[in-house]
């Protein structure tokens, strides 16, 4: 589908003849469905990097490679015991906060302790992302795997909107998390405690809190996540370990656009990426679409690197 | 030209000297097929460097703009069958034009985004070169070498002193930045941006400068690439190894000079499997900025400086490593499935201890052993699996043995610290 199909559809619309035209809008409303769905999922991937990298300051580019590792303890678990990949990304968060607030130790007495974290904790997630995807690569190879679930295949027609549900339960399950996140991030003391760190670590130390211990807990938090959208990646489609990579630019793009430390700003931003991805892949072509999430992330650092909803 | 550099650039003639020569005396066609990817890590890494060891500014995208060089490459030998010298100088300028734009679009912001930048950069150029079917789409595109170059028996030989020359010339430009007005104004930004800034140093100027070099330094990294691989196609030109093995040998062999010595380790990795190659170099890339952050030329320092209990617990970390390193070749390459994890896991073990051994001796040196008798008792003992197994013993009982004074050692580390 090209633009010049478009405008061939509306002269031949305005001659009288609006089949075409119909479809087009048909496709359209399609797209943009499509591209709500695949975003609210894109705030589940993102919110992890969200909290480690708008509020906590740690720039996590190793999220992706955690976000793998949760797709295929999902497929693992899944193919093994025939549990819901959703209910395994939820029974699995625990196991994903320990190891992420031991990965916040190493990373705090290693680097941020000695005031180091710009190039070598930079490097250290870097390693940890490649030791994370290769480990992977040896475990499973690097053959496509995906999950068994009686909802993925089947899709509800809403006139003429189709409406996946390996795409809205992801959509729905995502938002379920941003919602109670943010409850969680504005209402608990907790919460505002991390918040907190983010705006002033200094008075939050003059309050007699440690904010080294509330960052563990955070990025114990951000890994957490990590494990829901993992599995929510594979529900979506077949997984194998290098797409991480794919998300890297995507997950980094929504958070900056989104203002880096904002829940509803993720999922704005998540959502509008979303459908200018989809529009993409309707309308040039799938294989185009990783180039939307760069563009956009280089437009909104020259532009407003404040992003959307920023100060 | 100071007194001082008048070595140095002897060093690099007769080096250079060296090479043409041995490509007279050497025969065998594969010295030069391996040398090539160390020499071309070389300049990979020594472009790094100049951003990312003076400047302090991580750049993740070394595919991409290695790639580019690659496919510049391909563009002007399909259009106009550009000869080599031709290549390399257009590989050059079109990365080093790519960096300028990305550093000028990012570096007014927090190095971090510059970083998060190149990584999306590299993902992006990726996309854009799957989908242009000029230089072979997905598909992959062949490059055919030209029957006969002067001078030389075969075009390898030939790729391998382009390379060496390329190499060569970025070490000394990478050698005479770091010496003039520029290097000391990017060693500024790196310790203190705000302070350069307020003392006059151009920061910004200063900062696409470098850019720029680095990226071009990545471009001619990547120009004669397709006539040395012959086919070309976005997996292997984009290929994130580019990225880990050029971040990993400045920061293992000591950010600021020691590029060289990171080659030794890609000598030993050069011929192992490429997914296990990546992790190990994954993983000394993570050990090394975790508890040796000067690299190997500080532990070299230290060592040298020479407290007794400093000394024991930098030799068992060396010994660790290595274990740890020969283990994966080793027992990594044998077997499939749950021997082949084992076969990983262990030496990863050994690698984990000899960089506690830095930190908590008692455990470090312990788990070293135990490894080595998992070792033992998995894979059995014989000629291959004897070295890890003795290397990772020797390093174990070293830390253990000494862990008092190591212990006493670090206390007294952690007090002049403070």
């Amino acid at each position: 589908m090209e633009f010049n199909q478009i405008i061939e559809a509306l002269v031949a619309c305005a001659g009288g003849d609006c089949g075409n035209l119909s479809s087009i809008l048909d496709l359209l409303a399609n797209a943009v469905v499509a591209g709500l769905l695949l975003g609210g999922f894109y705030a589940a991937v993102t919110i992890g990097v969200t909290i480690s990298f708008g509020m906590l300051d740690i720039v996590n580019i190793a999220h992706p490679a955690f976000i793998m590792l949760g797709s295929f303890v999902a497929y693992f678990v899944n193919q093994t015991f025939g549990v819901d990949p959703v209910v395994i990304g939820v029974v699995f968060t625990p196991a994903f906060f320990l190891l992420g607030m031991a990965i916040y130790r190493i990373y705090y007495n290693s680097f941020e302790k000695r005031g180091q974290e710009s190039i070598r904790g930079l490097a250290f997630f870097f390693g940890v992302l490649f030791i994370g995807e290769v480990a992977l690569i040896l475990t499973f190879g690097v053959d496509y795997r995906s999950v068994d679930a009686a909802y993925i295949g089947t899709s509800v027609n809403l006139g003429v909107v189709g409406l996946p549900m390996r795409l809205f339960v992801p959509f729905v399950v995502s938002m379920t998390m941003m919602v109670l996140l943010e409850l969680f991030l504005g209402r608990t003391f907790f919460g505002r405690a991390i918040k907190a760190v983010s705006q002033d670590r200094l008075a939050l130390q003059l309050m007699a809190a440690n904010p080294a211990r509330i960052k563990e807990l955070a990025f114990g938090l951000s890994i957490a996540t990590a494990s829901v959208a993992g599995s929510l990646l594979i529900i979506i489609g077949p997984v194998e370990p290098s797409i991480g990579r794919d998300y890297i630019g995507r997950v980094f793009a929504i958070c900056v656009l989104g203002g880096m430390s904002s829940v509803p700003g993720t999922v704005i931003a998540a959502i509008i990426i979303g459908i200018a991805e989809s529009f993409t892949a309707t309308f040039y072509g799938p294989s185009w679409s990783p180039a939307i999430a760069f563009g956009l992330l280089l437009l909104v650092l020259a532009v407003r690197p404040a992003g959307l909803l920023g100060r | 030209m100071r007194r001082s550099s008048l070595p140095f650039l002897i060093g690099i003639a007769v080096v250079a000297f060296l090479g043409i020569a041995a490509t007279r005396l050497l025969g065998n066609q594969y010295y030069y097929f391996a040398a090539y990817v160390v020499l071309q890590y070389v300049v990979l890494a020594t472009g790094w460097n100049i951003l990312g060891g003076y400047t302090g500014y991580v750049n993740f995208g070394v595919a991409g703009f290695f790639a580019i060089g690659a496919y510049t490459s391909v563009v002007l030998i399909k259009l106009l069958g550009a000869p080599m010298p031709v290549l390399i100088l257009a590989g050059g300028i079109v990365a080093g034009l790519v960096g300028l734009g990305t550093g000028y679009l990012t570096l007014r912001l927090k190095g971090v985004f510059f970083s998060i930048a190149t990584l999306a950069l590299a993902i992006v150029l990726q996309t854009f070169v799957t989908n242009w079917d000029y230089v072979g789409g997905s598909r992959g595109v062949y490059t055919i070498r030209p029957r006969e170059v002067p001078f030389f028996d075969n075009y390898v030989e030939y790729l391998f002193i382009v390379m060496l020359l390329l190499a060569l010339g970025a070490v000394a430009a990478a050698w005479l930045i770091e010496r003039s007005w520029i290097g000391r104004g990017l060693a500024a930004i790196r310790d203190d941006e705000q302070a350069a800034e307020a003392m006059g140093v151009p920061t910004l100027r200063l900062k696409l400068f470098a850019t720029t070099v680095s990226g071009f330094m990545m471009g001619i990294a990547g120009a004669p690439y397709p006539y040395y691989v012959t086919y070309l196609d976005p997996a292997s030109g984009f290929s994130l190894a580019y990225a880990v093995n050029s971040v990993a040998m400045p920061l293992i062999g000591g950010t600021t000079s020691a590029v060289l010595l990171g080659t030794l380790q890609q000598v030993a990795t050069v011929t192992i499997s490429s997914a296990l190659n990546l992790l190990i170099v994954g993983v000394n890339l993570v050990m090394f900025v975790t508890v040796a952050p000067e690299g190997i030329l500080g532990l070299a320092r230290e060592f040298a400086e020479g407290r007794p209990g400093r000394r024991a617990a930098i030799a068992a970390m060396i010994l660790g490593i290595l274990a740890g390193d020969t283990g994966i070749a080793i027992t990594g390459a044998a077997g499939a499935g749950l021997l082949q994890l084992l076969g990983i896991a262990i030496p990863l073990l050994t690698i984990v201890g000899g960089g506690l051994a830095l930190v908590r001796p008692g455990i470090g040196g312990l788990m070293m052993l135990a490894s080595a008798a998992a070792t033992a008792a998995v894979f059995g003992l014989d000629v291959l699996t004897a070295i890890p197994i003795a290397i990772g013993a020797i390093g174990g009982a070293l830390a253990y043995l000494a862990r008092y004074r190591i212990t006493a050692s670090a206390g007294y580390e952690a007090l002049r610290r403070a």
